[in-house]
This record gives C-alpha cells, sequence and structure tokens, in this order.
C-alpha cells in the first residue's frame, strides 16, 4: 500500500476527533457557512472585455486545489470553512516531514504538493450542496462497471493496452472535461479568438479549441476520449457543453452518455470561477455540480512531451513478465 | 490546543495527498527492496513524464555498476527549483529507492543526499518522494 493511501485512512479515522473538536455544531445542525469569497456572485467588479466584447478569460492559470471532490463525511452539512479555518490549513507547513534525520527546507528543496500556489477557495468539499458528495450510483450502472472489471481482471498486465489512458498517455484522469486539478503541473492557458476559445492543458498536453457559434454537436456516431465542447456567452460566464464521450473516459465511472457543462466566470482579476454539472442518467439518478476557483499560475506553460520518457509503460509490463516467471501473479 | 493542531494536520492530510506519477509505483517498482546507492552522476534526462537520473555505483572490487534512478516531472522540477544545473555530471550523490520488479538496476528515487548533507526530494512515484512518511 502506498504512502497516501495509509495516510488517507489514517487522516479520516483522526478527522473525526477534529470534526468534533473543530467543529461542534456540524454534528448537530448546519453551521453558519462562511461567504466564499471567490464565489461571490454578487460582485460588482466585471471582467475586462476583449476587442470583439467577450469577456476576457485570457491568461495563464493553475487549476491546482487543496479540496476534495466530496466533502469528508465529518463535516456533515458543512460547506465552507471560515476564513480563520482555511488560514489555518493553508498556512500549516511545520513539523509536516516526519523524517527528523532529512534536511528538509521546504522552500529550497520541498517537492512538495502543498508549495503550490492555490487560489483562495474556503469550500469544504469541490461538490457544492448540503451533501458535498457524488450522489449514489445506479445499481444498473454498478453491474456495468463492475462486468468490466471483471472482463479484465487478470489481464491488466497482458498488454500496453489493457493499461489506463494516463499510462498510455492518451489522457490524464484530472484533465478533464471536467477539469481538475493534478497536484503538479495543474496549468491551462485560455486564448480567445474570434469564434473561438481555446484551452491548452499542460498535462498532458491538450488543447481543446471551443467553437462558439452555435453549431450542434457531432453525431452520436462519433465519440471522442475527451468528448465534444461546444461553448456560448450566458452574460458574464462561458458555458461550454460537453458531449460524445467514449465509454473509456468513464469519468467517476460514468457511461459514453455523460454530458458536462462547465461554466468559467472571471470572478476578479486573479480568479476565475470554474464550475461543473456532471449529467449522466445512465449513471446517476440526478446531475452533480462541483466548483474550484483558478487562480493565476506563475511562469509559462512547459512543454509535457508525455510520450517521450514513458519508460513506466513498458517497465511495468517487464515487472508483469518477471512476476510471472517468478510463479507470482502480475500485479 | 495540541488536540485541535493534530486535527488539523489529520484533515491536511486529506487534502494534500499527493499523487505524483502517472503510472502504478506497486506496478513498477517493488516497496520489499529498498535501495540505496551511492555514485556519481553520468547522465541526467529531463523528460516527461518522468526525469531519470543514471549513476554510476562503484563496488567494492572496483566494478562499476551502472543505475538508472526514475524522478519526478522535469516541469515540477524546475517549478521547484530543481534545474539541469542541479544535478551535474559527476556529482557525487546518495540515492535512496526502490528497485525495479523486473530485477534490472533500475529503481525509483525517494531522495538524494549531496556530499554537504543536504537533501532532496525526487517527486516521483515513491513512497516518500514527496517528503511524506513513506511507511
Amino acid at each position: 500500500m502506498r504512502a497516501p493511501a495509509r495516510r488517507f485512512v489514517a487522516g479520516i479515522a483522526l478527522v473525526t476527533g477534529a470534526a468534533l473538536l473543530t467543529f461542534p455544531a456540524a454534528a448537530q445542525s448546519p453551521a453558519p457557512l462562511a461567504k466564499p469569497a471567490a464565489a461571490a456572485k454578487t460582485s460588482t467588479w466585471k471582467a475586462p472585455r476583449t476587442a470583439d466584447g467577450q469577456p476576457d478569460l485570457q491568461g495563464i492559470w493553475t487549476n491546482a486545489t487543496s479540496i476534495p471532490m466530496e466533502r469528508p463525511k465529518e463535516l456533515g452539512a458543512k460547506e465552507f470553512y471560515t476564513p480563520e479555518e482555511f488560514a489555518k490549513i493553508q498556512g500549516y507547513h511545520g513539523d509536516r516531514n516526519p523524517l527528523p534525520e532529512a534536511h528538509y527546507d521546504m522552500s529550497q528543496f520541498g517537492i512538495d504538493p502543498l508549495q503550490n500556489k492555490f487560489a483562495p477557495n474556503l469550500r469544504t468539499s469541490l461538490i457544492v450542496g448540503p451533501e458535498g458528495r457524488i450522489p449514489p450510483m445506479l445499481p444498473a450502472a454498478m453491474e456495468r462497471n463492475a462486468a468490466r472489471a471483471a472482463a479484465m481482471k487478470g489481464h491488466e498486465w497482458d498488454r500496453a493496452e489493457n493499461r489506463n489512458l494516463a499510462e498510455r498517455c492518451v489522457m490524464w484522469a484530472q484533465e478533464g472535461p471536467p477539469m481538475l486539478g493534478a497536484t503538479y503541473n495543474n496549468n491551462l492557458e485560455i486564448v480567445h479568438s474570434a469564434g473561438y476559445v481555446a484551452i491548452f492543458t499542460e498535462l498532458i498536453h491538450d488543447a481543446r479549441i471551443i467553437p462558439l457559434d452555435g453549431r450542434p454537436h457531432p453525431p452520436k456516431s462519433v465519440r471522442q476520449i475527451r468528448g465534444d465542447s461546444r461553448g456560448h456567452w450566458e452574460g458574464e460566464t462561458l458555458v461550454v457543453d460537453v458531449t460524445n464521450f467514449t465509454d473509456q473516459t468513464a469519468f467517476r465511472g460514468s457511461s459514453e452518455d455523460l454530458h458536462v457543462i462547465e461554466r468559467f466566470t472571471r470572478t476578479s482579476p486573479a480568479t476565475i470561477l470554474y464550475e461543473f454539472t456532471i449529467d449522466d442518467p445512465s449513471t446517476w439518478a440526478r446531475p452533480w455540480t462541483a466548483q474550484l476557483v483558478m487562480g493565476p499560475a506563475d511562469g509559462e506553460i512547459y512543454e509535457y512531451a508525455c510520450h517521450e520518457g514513458n519508460r513506466a509503460l513498458a517497465n511495468s509490463l517487464s515487472a508483469a513478465r518477471a512476476q510471472e516467471a517468478a510463479g507470482k501473479p502480475a500485479k | 490546543m495540541k488536540a485541535n493542531l493534530a486535527g488539523w494536520v489529520a484533515v491536511l492530510g486529506i487534502l494534500a495527498a499527493p499523487s505524483w506519477a502517472h503510472h502504478s509505483f506497486a506496478a513498477e517498482f517493488d516497496d520489499t527492496k529498498p535501495i540505496k546507492l551511492g555514485g556519481k552522476v553520468t547522465k541526467v534526462e529531463f523528460i516527461n513524464p518522468h526525469s531519470w537520473i543514471y549513476i554510476d555505483v562503484k563496488g567494492a572490487d572496483g566494478t562499476v555498476v551502472h543505475w538508472a534512478i526514475e524522478g519526478g516531472s522535469p516541469n515540477a522540477l524546475y517549478r521547484h527549483g530543481f534545474t539541469r544545473d542541479s544535478l551535474p555530471v559527476g556529482t557525487e550523490i546518495i540515492v535512496t529507492g526502490y528497485r525495479s520488479k523486473d530485477g534490472t538496476n533500475r529503481g525509483v528515487g525517494k531522495d538524494l543526499t549531496f556530499t554537504d548533507g543536504k537533501r532532496l526530494f525526487m517527486g516521483g512515484s515513491a513512497p516518500g518522494a514527496d517528503g511524506e512518511n513513506e511507511k
């Protein structure tokens, strides 16, 4: 078991205590919700305009986030941290390294996710609403996914094509749509042009060129791993409608009926509120919506030529063959 | 107060669970085969999705063995101040990490230590490569 997974389990066990100590109201009744500054839609601030009058989303942004997709159950209906609670989370770096012998200077040597720059976001989970969790999966969808997993079982390491999209450098799971922070290299560039918005994501080196002219999606026979994106403006917000996914995309267990609606709103000079709704009636009984806040990224987008050094794929298969030769199942 | 702090650390653990690699650590490397190698850097490949550091390790009998060590994405390393110049050819380092499952002289780095004692976490797929507890 890898360290992050163990830490997660330990965190779950400990957070129960933390919830009782820190959020005494959460267990009995919904805690007062702090208003998220970045998500305040009542702000009178308006985005600058491009030459052709579009709200200007352009720039290099980071969607790094420290917020989990689903709210820890212990936080109940508490949808937002208070700024004080959030400051504690953001500011806590000391004593984090548990290796006492290590010369671990965070500022100098820390290859550490917490050194990512995060846009301010007081949410306790990316998923909005009182539950803050993905709705239960429909029984038919669970059966579908279980059958698929069963068909692959024992063959995961047979050949490269059986490995997941990320290992094959096809698509990074968090790349989307919907676009989620991936802990590192969480950078994307938005560029407007007449009739189009382009979004280039560093991981893993993909661009979406989104037409804004109202053209329909291609026929359902055309399926793409990242779907098909069509955009339009609703006031200050760029709405991008994404359909025509493949069953390989399988976002959180979704089917090829996955429909993603993304909403980009420039909420301040330094923030874009990114909201997405997941609607897949073949998988969940109701749509669910999440929000994250993008902030300005430091520096440039760098090339992430994923195939250049993708030795892990061959090395993993080589490891599987060695395991089999030793009479052990590949895993 | 102390209990509160522990609580926040726990929350942090959930929020910051890192995923530094685009592949499975367990598929490629063996966490029951930790390695500690001292040697000279012969080459650094600053390539995605993972950097690779090559070192020559001299055994007690004078035999030199070539090792290849996987590190983090160069894009991420660069943003955190680790550049090609951080590890010139000829640099003496000690690498800790885990050996590949196929038994070749390949491994994944957890951290490396310079002769002056400075230590660098490698930001790769190994448990502990982000400075977190590996066990």
